[in-house]
């Protein structure tokens, strides 16, 4: 038997509302990821193919699932479109179903299964159609069943809903507060309700009381309470004197000193009541902030190589630029502002000056001819603020903050990858350009793509 | 790149082999402009073993130009290194993509809007 | 900001309207006003129904308030906090110094009684 698991974004809207740094398949229930508890649901059924479907990005859930040989399992994936119905979404995954029968996990359900129970033989005799549903989603089978035994209810699992922050918290607690886990959880536990993650630090006059989790690597300095009902997350640094109580700390947050978390989920900067779902975003670091990861800075031996080629591009156009700038600027040729742009992925605002050299008359061909255009720019480079060649630096705008989001190697340049291609882009064909590199970008492809854009700014420009 | 045609229950497939790049994208440009081509094209990519953006670009091309008649491009077969590609650039989004040729086929050969 | 004079519960009680936001930036004005109303009463209830958002400095600036009616023997209530506002209250441990009332009239009794 095979699984596919389908989850649209229309599902998982709420998801992506209230943990905006985490992808809806991985958020973590308990410090569990939620698509690892369908992988097990799958697993005890006997069912070690499985696909996962969405209409949206998947690259995230990829990365974290790999082939899933991890867990036994062989993971897959696959796009569909928002609008295609079950028969459709069969029909795209037509070979994959092929021959075998398929369970369907459809929405953002949670199956509480036991982990010491064999649904195998349920599954395997149960009849095509729907096994059970809810407001948010079903599990259904294809195919004939094998053998033919009467099923009635009640069956050995049942699905819940899962599609608030109320839930969420519900379903978090109650895991937590079991003391037999029907569940596997991450961590190690020697008694009940108590698990600890790797790599933990304890202050000395810190209290952690039962039950809690905590994932790995987190931090909990002197005085902090920690528990009764806890769930922290990993790389989390719970400050001085503060007390968290009956709630959840998502993933890379900090806690600042003093302060009483009590029934809430925190995620970053976010702090939401979960039954009535408000949710404020708090603007003081030192009260709640979200822990980076540093995942798309450069590495030495990368920024030393992009610093060395804007050395280089500079020496090159000293001499031009001592020339032609203070011509070009007393006729009033010369234009230069300066722009709030993106920085990187999680929003951080970069000023950026942008010049602007008019066309026309000798010396504004040269410059231009020159790039000289970028010459400021490429002291950026060597500060270690910007790449030689990566993305056409973002403007700060609401609607472009909502464009970061989808970009998840976003790292500004002097020269972006557009540039670099010989074609006349339009904004779409951009977007694909960057996003290839930057999920593509190696060391010294990208020396290549800023000389082929340094070349081709030449022929765009020779060719008005 | 060995670009391939026939056409199955009235539905034109084009067969990819081999590696989709700024060499090669050129070709399956012109292939497709030349060619009679049904309004519905299934593209087999099974045995496309790179794709670059200039790719990509080609493909997109494809299928804007045949949405414009009421027609478009179904992409089928895609293997992992193909679909990353596709991943990266959330051009997925823009695709009905099945993972069976046959599949492909019928969806193109049911969903003809009629000219 | 919009502060006026109640008697109508007997006491002199200084009504302070919040709205919007109280951030650094106004935070420090908040502050040098409630100096000026001072002279006036000692007693004060801040309705913060209008009020949106709250950061540390707000909030500081809030807490001072109160110390300062508290030196000159009065106090400072608040009154129609929402949800959001009431959260940062809540995280900073603020909501425990304050006498917290679901609107300004609960707040405006409450002064009534205490000093008849």
């Amino acid at each position: 038997m095979k699984t596919l698991i389908v989850i649209r974004e229309k599902d998982c809207q709420w998801a992506r509302a209230f943990f905006p740094d985490m992808h809806p398949f991985l958020l973590t229930i308990c410090n569990k990821p939620y698509v690892e508890f369908l992988v097990d649901f799958s697993l005890l059924s006997g069912i070690r193919q499985i696909r996962l479907l969405s209409d949206g990005p998947l690259g995230e859930v990829e990365e974290y699932c790999e082939n899933g040989s991890r867990w036994g399992a062989e993971i897959s994936y696959a796009s569909i479109q928002s609008g295609d119905d079950m028969q459709t979404v069969l029909a795209k995954n037509k070979r994959f179903c092929a021959e075998e029968r398929c369970m369907i996990i459809n929405g953002m359900v949670f199956i509480n299964y036991g982990k010491q129970a064999d649904y195998n033989a349920f599954i395997a005799a149960f009849p095509s159609g729907e096994i059970l549903s809810c407001s948010c989603g079903s599990l259904m089978l294809t195919g004939n069943p094998s053998g033919t035994r009467n099923i009635s209810p009640p069956y050995p699992f049942t699905l819940s809903c899962f599609d608030s922050p109320g839930l969420y918290y519900r379903l978090s607690s109650d895991i937590l507060n079991d003391a037999v886990s029907p569940y596997v959880l991450p961590g190690y536990n020697n008694e009940p309700l108590c698990h600890i993650g790797r790599n933990v630090v304890i202050g000395k006059s810190a209290e952690i009381i039962k039950p809690v989790i905590l994932g790995d690597n987190v931090q909990i300095l002197g005085g902090a309470v920690v528990g009764p009902g806890a769930i922290i997350g990993s790389n989390v640094i719970i400050d001085r004197n503060s007390s968290v109580i009956h709630s959840v700390v998502i993933d890379h947050t900090y806690i600042g000193e003093q302060l009483e978390v009590e029934k809430k989920i925190v995620s970053g900067n976010m702090l939401i009541e979960p039954e009535s779902g408000v949710s404020l975003a708090i603007e003081d670091p030192h009260l709640l902030t979200g822990i980076r990861k540093s995942g798309a800075s450069l590495s030495f031996i990368q920024y030393a190589v992009q610093a060395l080629a804007a050395l280089f591009i500079l020496v090159l156009l000293l001499i031009p630029f001592l020339f032609l700038f203070p011509v070009l600027k007393l006729r009033g040729k010369w234009m230069q502002h300066n722009e709030d742009c993106y920085a990187d992925i999680s929003g951080k605002i970069l000023n950026l000056s942008v010049t602007a050299i008019e066309r026309g008359g000798l010396f504004g061909s040269i410059a231009i001819f020159l790039s000289l255009d970028r010459f400021f720019q490429l002291f950026r480079v060597l500060a270690g603020q910007i790449a030689i060649i990566g993305s056409t630096p973002l403007r700060v705008s609401p609607e472009n903050r909502e464009h970061l989001k989808r970009m998840p190697g976003y790292r500004p340049g002097v020269f972006s990858y557009a540039e670099a291609e010989a074609w006349p882009v339009d904004h779409d064909d951009k977007a694909i350009i960057e996003r290839f590199y930057t999920a593509h970008s190696a060391l010294f492809q990208d020396i290549l793509m800023t000389v082929k854009a340094f070349v081709n700014r030449i022929h765009e420009k020779s060719t008005p | 790149m060995i670009i391939r045609e026939n056409t199955r229950d009235s539905v034109s497939t084009i067969t990819l082999a081999g590696t989709l790049d700024a060499l090669s994208a050129p070709e399956l440009q012109s292939f497709s402009e030349n060619s009679a081509l049904s309004p519905n094209v299934v593209l087999d990519l099974s045995d496309v073993d790179f794709l670059d953006s200039s790719g990509l670009r080609v493909i997109r091309g494809m299928a804007l130009k045949k949405r414009e008649s009421g027609g478009d491009v179904i992409l089928a077969c895609m293997n992992d290194d193909v679909r990353k590609v596709f991943n990266n650039t959330q051009l997925v989004r823009l695709f009905h993509i099945y993972d069976d040729l046959d599949a492909a086929v019928t969806y193109a050969e049911t969903n003809k809007k009629s000219i | 900001m919009k502060f006026r004079i109640d008697t109508s519960t007997g006491p002199h009680v200084g009504i302070v309207t919040l709205s919007g936001r109280i951030d650094a930036e106004n935070s420090i004005e908040l502050q040098n006003s409630f100096m000026s109303w001072l002279l006036e009463t000692s007693l004060f209830v801040f309705d913060c129904s209008d009020l949106d958002f709250i950061d540390s400095s707000g909030l500081g600036s809030i807490v001072s308030c109160l110390r300062k009616a508290l030196e000159h023997n009065g106090d400072l209530r608040l009154a129609g906090m929402g949800p959001k506002v009431s959260m940062v209250f809540e995280l900073t441990k603020a909501k425990k110094l304050f006498s917290i009332f679901p609107d300004t009239a609960n707040a405006m009794q409450s002064f009534g009684k205490s000093e008849p």
